[in-house]
Formats: C-alpha cells, structure tokens, sequence
C-alpha cells in the first residue's frame, strides 16, 4: 500500500467511527431497554451482564402492539397513494404552467406547508364531528392526508418540472386531454418522487400522536405510537418502561429501514433535489 | 336448496332480532379517567367489574387519557356534542367545563353530598349546584427515606424547620445528599406550604386583593428557601431544573437522596422497591405539627349532553358507597373525602396522618380554585428561577406571581 | 382556449383539501383570536385584547427570541455539519452509502421517543452523558444538562440536529452526485487540493441543495415543539420556552384558545415572512451563481 493509500484508508475508518458514535443512543436505547431498573440507576453505562426480557414481557402484555403494527402500516399505505395520486394530480398543471392562478395555488399550498399543526386541531375537529368521521380510519386517513398534500405538491411540482415536455406534445398531437396524459404519461414517470413521499408519510403517520389522539378514541384502532404514549403516560416516566416502549415504537421502521435503506435514502434524495 | 338457505337466512335473522332483544336495555356508558392504566389502576378495573356485576343491564367502557391529555382530547369532544358519559375531572376543569353548561348538575340533595368533608363543600359547590363526586382527597408531603436518616443518627422524620436544618447538616456530614428540592414541584410545595401557614387568606391572593409582594408568609417562606441552602439541605444550581417526573423520582427511589416533596400517589410505586425503606412525612414548616398539603384531586362528572343520565348517576354513586371507595383509597394511598371515611394510607405514611389530627391540613390552593390555575406554572419557573439565582429578591420572584394572577381575572 | 383551462380541474381535489384543512382553520383562528374563547362554550368578542397582551408582556417576545435563537443553532450547525459530512462521503465512496444510512437512522424515530432517551442521557445523576464524561475523567464539565439554562436550549438543538443531519447529508450528497464529472476532473488536473476543489468548485454548485436543506429545516425548526415539551416542557425558567410551545400550554394547560389562536396568527405570519425572505434570498443567490 502506498502511504496516500493509507492515509486514505485511515481516513475512512475515521469516517465510519465517528458515524457510528452518532448511533451510539441507539444502542443505549436498546442495552438499557434489557436491564432492570435498579441496574438502570446503579450503573448508567456500560452493556447488560445479562439479558433481561422482562421489560418487554411487561410492555408487550400492557400495549396491543400488534394490532396497533398493523393498523399504522393500513393507514400508512392508504395515506400514501392517496397523497401520491391528489399531489401529483395538483402538481401536473402547477409544473406546466405559469399565471396567476397556478402562483396563487403556489402561495396556497405554501401557507399550508407553513401551519403548525396545532393551528388547526381544533377545527379539524368540529368537521370531523359535523361529518361523522371521528373514531374511523377514514377520518384519520383524511387527516394526514390533508397535513401531507402540500409537501407532496410541492415535491411532485419540482419533480415533474425536470421531466421533458416532448412526450406530452407527442401525446397531444394524438389527441389526448389532460387527464390521459397526466394518467398515461406523468403518473408512470413518477416512482422515484413518490417513494421519497412514502418515506415522509410512513415516518409522519408512524410518528405523529396528536391526531390520532385526538380523533381516535377506540383502542382497537390505535396507531404504534399512540400505545406507546398511552403505555407511558405523560408523568412519572420509568426507565424500565420507557426503553422497552421505545424500541418497540421504533422497531418496526427501524427494520424496513435497513431493509430498503438504499431506495429509502435514494428516493428522499431525488424527490428534495430536482 | 334454496328453500334450505330462506330457511337459514330466516333463523339467523330472527336470532339477531331476539339477540338484540334480549341486550336491548343494555347500556354503554362512555367513561373517561386518568386513572386505571396499568401505571396508576387507582382500583378502577376491579371497581368496574364489580360495578358491572351489580348491574348487568350497563356495561362500562372505560378510556385512559391521561390528565394532560384531558386538556387537548375533552374540549373538543365537549365542544362537539361527542362527550363522554362520565369523566374524571377535577376543580380546574369544573370551573370551565360547568361554566360552559356542558356538565349535568349532580344535585345537592344527594346521599353523599350530606357526608362530604364540611372543609371541602364550600370548594366544590357553585352556586348551589355540584358538577363533581369528589373521589379521593391526596397528601403531598416529604418523602423521608428512614435508612438513610439512621446513617446519619436520626430515627425521626424531620417535621420542623428546626428539624429539618438539623437533620440536613448531620446528613451532609454522614456525605448523603440531604434533599431534592427541583424547581419544577418540590420547592414550589414547600415554598407554598409554608407561604400559606403563615397567611390568613389565600383567596385574596388569587383574586389579586393582596399581592404576594407585600404577604409576610410568602416572603418568609422565601427566605426558608435560602436558609435551607445554607444549611447545605440542597444544591440550588443542581435542583433547579432537575426534572420532578422522572429523573427526581428515580433518584429518590435509587436511594441518592434522603428527602424529597412531593405527592402520595408515589407511595405504591416506592412500595414497590426492594431496598427502599421510606416513611411519608408532612412538609416541615414553623409549627411543631408540620403541614399536610391535601390536594383535592380528582371526581366525577356526569356530561350535560349525556343519553343516558340515569345509568352514568348510578355509576357514579356506585363509588360513593364507603366499601367501594375504600378500594380505591388503598390503591391511591389516599384519603376519603367523606366525614368518617377511612383512608387509604399505609402505616408508613403514619407520620402525614399525625400532621392531620394534629391540624396541619392546608388544601393545595389549585385545586380548590382559589388560586388560578396559570399561577401553578409560573410557582414552578419562577422558583427554578430563584434557585439558578438566589441572589435574587423576594419580590423579584413574587411579583411574578401577582403579573398572573392579574393576568388571569 | 377550452382545452387550456381545464388542465386546472386536477387541481381541484387538491385544492379541496387544503381548503378544508388549512385555509379554513386558519380563518376560525383569526376570527377566535379576537375572542376569549375557552375551548368550550360561548366565545365572546374583545377586539385587539390578545394581541394587546402579547406585545405588554415581555415573556413573549422572550418566547420568540428562544425560537429564533433555536432556528438559527438547529440550521446553521445541521447544514454545516451535513456539509462537512457529504464533502468528506463525496471522497469515499466505498463507505459512502453504509454512512449515509447510519447517519439517517435518528430521524426514523418518533420526537416522543427521541425525546425521552435523549432526556435520559442528559440525566444530571445517572445519565449516560455524565457517566461517559467521568468515565474519561471530564467529571468537572458535568451537569444537568436540561436544568442548567445555559445548556439547556444548545442541548435541545444538539438532540434536534442528531435527528435530522442525515436528511442534509443526504441532500447534499445529491448535489455533489449532479456536479458534472468535466468540472471535477479539469480541477484535478489544474492540481487543486481537495478542500480548494471543494470551495471553489463543489460549493457554489451546490447552491441548489443549500436552499432546499435552509428552507426544509428553517421551516421544520421554527414550527417544533416536540422536543422542549417532552425534554424540558420549556424549562429550566423558560430557558426553552419556544413560541409553539407557548401556545400548546396557552392552547391546553390554560383553556385560553383565544389567546392561543392570536398567538397562533403571530407564529403564522412569523414562519411564512422568514420563508419568504430566505426564499427570496436563496433563489437570488443561486441564480448568481
């Protein structure tokens, strides 16, 4: 080996040392989550002499885990191609055109991207109330949408921007309306941005618990984290509690990240740079 | 075939149609609490068996949201003609839910309402209307953990100032770190506890009709702050922002610390560890008895909105009769708000008792009403506040409290 | 002509929902921020009252100052560091993706639970951090992280861009990926060092991927609450009182919705000038490079 070759060489195990100090909570999430709570305080650092399941066994018994799995991934997947198919709808005559319309709907979408979500709570509420759409999937389902659209307009906007216009003069010239080029010719084009999309979703509904908090009220229908935060309570949170719930609220994405990281980090990527 | 499947079709339907006949008179009560999680049960799950036993025609559906939670999920349920049937509340949320019309009034002409606590009727009658069955009354006090005060000499839970300075400087020679004092819950009890002893009115206090500046009991209560600091209780800079939910707990529960304010809800949790050999006292203060801050917690409420008044009432009185409730106080280590009720204090927290019978009771000012509820917060920062700094005056410190309590009416 | 204006139908879903959920809201907030609403009950009118109590009071802008503060720490420090770190990846890359996916790992997991665990390290007595500082004899830097109101807001932002470096890094290494093979290897051939390649070449190339990174985490940033509620619930003494935070606890502590909404209107107005601004800005700048 040459000495550049080294120095190269050195220099990336740097690189990977200081990336995996960055997981280091990570791991301490799971190496406390194995211990009891006495051994938690005894002794703060360091990995567990033995390893104890008994955390879980308590969690797992006290949460509906698996269903509330099951029912964030059903909301995720409904949110997903339902935020995929009305932002790139919207999107396709934002990306072609320029007038005071599309710049108004622009400005629209913006303010939406802009309002903290608690703005809105209230409201939200007394139409869903008004609709009959508390207490259901589809009232939760419409409720991310709706906090997702702008961010998927805004994407999709950019995203189809970069695509040539030849194919779509193609397909005028045969005699197709907006809505068969939009379906036949820019929605197929569109994998790479809608998987960034489904990443934000996913991490969106996996993550988020004051909506469903507040518009589900029945345990069978729970998202993870929402049992997760009912398992933990709001005060006199317990280290043998907290770390166990942790890792369970987390697993699930943490598996599928490994799982598809490559196309996950991908598609974030080509979604966010045009 | 076919004729075989009418047939079928006909028995299901007449089934269903008997089925639901026969379960036609029952009824689903919505009831909220943040009580009854596996955290905090509070006896409700048996409670609520035993409730559904004696009357087979309800059945309870109950739903955990935890108190803060209460804050963001009711309102709008309320607001939306969606409340649940009965819900645990407390004065606070009396005051604005019952303000708003949106809680059915539960009539003082009532079995229980004869046998409340004379102390607490004024508290929670508006008006000549109850909008709340008050389920337990709760001390909050010292924790003492009694191992630790033997290493140091002490067979006794420190219940006065004097005391108190004393025990801390034998601790602090033994190297046991005296107390926990975080901003954020046990020095605004202490501060508070003391404040109010030494004070005639706290409802002119909360109505802004004296100010706290110019109260003797809070200023001096201040300055027991600074006393106990320099008789080494505590490290102001490293209690200050020392949160009192969870990492003040687990300290005290590890054994680091040898005191710590705060409420008896922790009682059945520190039950739990082995090892931890704790008495719960009254907070120390200038009278030999010490002061017992009883906290009005928690009740029910029946919604105005509700279809089914007549089931929710009988739920609600099901808990007002004395071997019921008792379940309860047991699990809460808590106090009947009845006249004659037991308690559900274990012998270790003997000493909190004594501080009763001997007249040390003061009710936690928040909940009874008399001081609004945006002055708690503000207690919590200011005082953490004055511990990061406590070069800081008196009054730099309280008139914060007299801005909120302006601010509030 | 026709033709031209029905392209817009396909908006119309999407307008729909926005209309509904942000628009309006936003309406109903303005319109209850000039009431004394309670969240429950009738809400009575009292004009400017609110915004009146929001400029009297020092704690406010005491709030808005903490947010800006928090945004401007969270942003600068996770772009440079994203920088730092897709720079370095961009000369590696034989770890690059193994990186790449380690350092986007945080922002898997939820603020609840973030925010807990990171609570637990900054632990003054058993925390991980203390223990990892005695461990290599740095007890004298030892403190309650959160409870100290020095510390406080910078540890917060320190948790915050944990979570989310990852994203920048990804972003940027995008950017570096679209940089033009031509311009990378005439500056090797000229014989540039590699931090001179980088600055004079790789960076105002990359003025694309600094807008998205700034905005997406400028917004992000001003709106979060999630962190100081569940770390500090904006303690110690209001040390990481943030704006949102402020108006949660007027919103749901203290039932005082009008207020909140006022509040609310002012954050509004507060996120979409600094957008725009920095939009403006940021365009300019790339369309000059």
């Amino acid at each position: 080996m040459t000495l550049p070759r080294i120095a190269s060489f050195a220099a990336q195990a740097a690189m990977v040392c200081i990336v995996l100090v960055m997981l280091t909570p990570v791991f301490y999430m799971i190496a406390m989550s194995l211990r009891t709570a006495a051994e938690i305080v005894e002794q703060p650092l360091g990995l567990p002499d033995r390893l104890y399941f008994g955390n879980y066994v308590n969690a797992l018994s006290q949460m509906a885990y698996l269903r509330s799995v099951v029912n964030s991934i059903g909301i995720t997947l409904a949110v997903t191609v339902l935020v995929a198919f009305l932002g790139s709808m919207a999107a396709y005559p934002l990306a072609r055109r320029t007038n005071r319309f599309t710049r108004l709907v622009i400005m629209l979408v913006a303010l939406g991207l802009a309002t903290p979500p608690f703005v809105t709570i209230t409201p939200i509420y007394v139409i869903f109330r008004n609709l009959g759409l508390l207490d259901s999937y589809l009232g939760i389902i419409l409720a991310f949408t709706a906090l997702n659209l702008p961010l998927a307009v805004f994407f999709y906007t950019s995203f189809i921007g970069a695509i040539p216009k030849e194919l779509e003069e193609a397909a005028r010239l045969d005699n197709c309306n907006d809505w068969q080029i939009y379906w036949y010719i820019i929605r197929p084009l569109l994998g790479p941005a809608t998987a960034t999309l489904s990443l934000f979703v996913t991490l969106m509904v996996w993550n988020d618990f004051t909506y469903p908090l507040l518009l589900l009220t029945s345990p069978e229908k729970f998202t993870v984290m929402i049992s997760v935060y009912r398992f933990l309570g709001n005060l006199n949170v317990q280290p043998d509690q907290l770390f166990p719930a942790a890792v369970l609220g987390s697993l699930p994405l943490l598996v599928l990240f490994v799982i598809f990281q490559r196309r996950i980090v991908a598609g974030v990527t080509a979604g966010a740079v045009k | 075939m076919r004729r075989i499947k009418r047939a079928f079709f006909g028995a299901a339907v007449s089934g269903m149609v008997l089925g639901h006949a026969a379960v036609a008179q029952s009824v689903t009560l919505d009831v909220t609490a943040w009580k009854g999680n596996e955290a905090e049960p509070a006896g409700l799950p048996d409670l609520i068996a035993d409730f559904e036993a004696a009357n087979p025609d309800i059945d309870v559906e109950l739903s955990y949201i935890s108190r803060l939670d209460t804050d963001v999920v009711l309102p709008p349920r309320l607001q939306g003609n969606n409340a649940p049937d009965v819900m645990m509340t407390d004065m606070p949320l009396v005051d604005i839910w019952a303000g708003a019309g949106l809680l059915a009034d539960l009539g003082t002409g009532s079995e229980w309402y004869g046998r409340l606590e004379p102390s607490l009727v004024p508290s929670v009658t508006s008006d000549g209307a109850i909008y709340i069955m008050p389920l337990e009354v709760i001390g909050m006090g010292n924790f003492v953990n009694m191992d630790l005060l033997a290493q140091a000499g002490i067979n006794k839970a420190p219940t006065t100032i004097n005391e108190l300075h004393a025990a801390c400087r034998m601790l602090d020679a033994a190297g046991i770190r005296p107390m926990i004092f975080t901003g954020g819950f046990s020095a605004p009890l202490f501060v508070i506890a003391n404040g109010l002893e030494q004070t005639d009115s706290a409802r002119a206090l909360g109505l802004a009709e004296k100010s706290f500046t110019e109260s003797d009991g809070f200023n001096a209560s201040v300055d027991l702050v600074r006393g106990l600091i320099d008789s080494k209780c505590l490290d102001p800079q490293e209690q200050a922002g020392l949160d009192p939910w969870s990492t003040a707990l687990t300290e005290f529960k590890a054994g680091n610390f040898a005191m710590m304010p705060q409420g008896a809800w922790n009682i059945g949790d520190f039950s739990g560890v082995e090892g931890l050999n704790f008495a719960f006292a009254p907070i120390p203060s200038n009278k030999a008895s010490g002061v017992a801050l009883d906290l009005f917690g928690i009740g029910w409420s029946i919604s105005a909105q509700t279809a089914h008044p007549e089931e929710a009432r009988r739920f609600v009185e099901f808990f007002a009769e004395a071997a019921n409730l008792q379940k309860m106080l047991d699990a809460e280590s808590a106090y009947s708000p009845f006249q004659g009720g037991a308690s559900g204090t274990p012998d270790l927290a003997a000493p909190y008792d004594q501080a009763r019978v001997d007249g040390g009771v003061i009710m936690y000012p928040f909940a009874v009403l008399d001081w609004p509820k945006p002055l708690e917060r503000e207690i919590w920062d200011s005082l953490t506040g004055f511990l990061l700094d406590t070069e800081k005056s008196n009054e730099a410190v309280l008139e914060r409290w007299d801005e909120v309590v302006e601010d509030a009416l | 002509m026709h033709r031209n204006l029905r392209i817009y139908w396909l908006t119309a879903p999407a307008l729909l929902v926005i209309a509904c959920f942000f628009i309006y809201p936003i309406l109903l907030s303005l319109q209850m921020s000039f009431t004394d609403f309670r969240g429950v009950g009738e809400a009575e009118y009292v004009g400017w009252k609110n915004y009146d109590r929001f400029l009297s009071r020092s704690r406010y802008a005491n709030a808005i100052w903490v947010t800006l503060k928090f945004t401007v720490i969270v942003v600068v420090v996770q772009t440079l560091l994203g920088l730092l770190f897709a720079a370095l990846l961009h000369r590696m890359p034989a770890i690059r993706n193994f990186c790449r996916a380690v350092l986007f790992t945080p922002a898997m997991m939820s603020f609840v639970v973030v925010g807990y665990v990171w609570q637990f390290i900054y632990s003054p007595f058993s925390g991980g951090l203390n223990a990892l500082l005695a461990a290599v004899g740095l007890d004298s830097l030892a403190r309650g992280w959160l409870g100290d109101p020095d510390t406080a807001l910078y540890a917060i932002a320190f948790t915050h861009v944990w979570m989310f470096v990852g994203y920048t890094t990804a972003i940027f290494l995008v950017g570096f990926a679209n940089i033009p093979q031509e311009i990378e290897e005439a500056g090797r051939l000229d014989g540039a060092k590699s931090w001179q390649r980088f600055w004079y070449l790789e960076r105002p190339l990359l003025a694309g991927s600094f807008t998205v990174n700034i905005i997406l985490s400028t917004i992000g940033t001003l709106k979060t609450f999630e962190l100081p509620f569940i770390m500090t619930r904006g303690g110690p003494d209001r040390a990481t009182n943030t704006l949102s935070l402020e108006i949660v606890n007027n919103l749901f502590g203290a039932y005082r919705f009008g207020f909140a909404s006022a509040l609310s209107i002012v954050m509004l107005i507060m996120v979409v000038l600094v957008a725009l601004v920095q939009n403006g800005y940021l365009r300019r700048r790339e369309e000059n490079t």
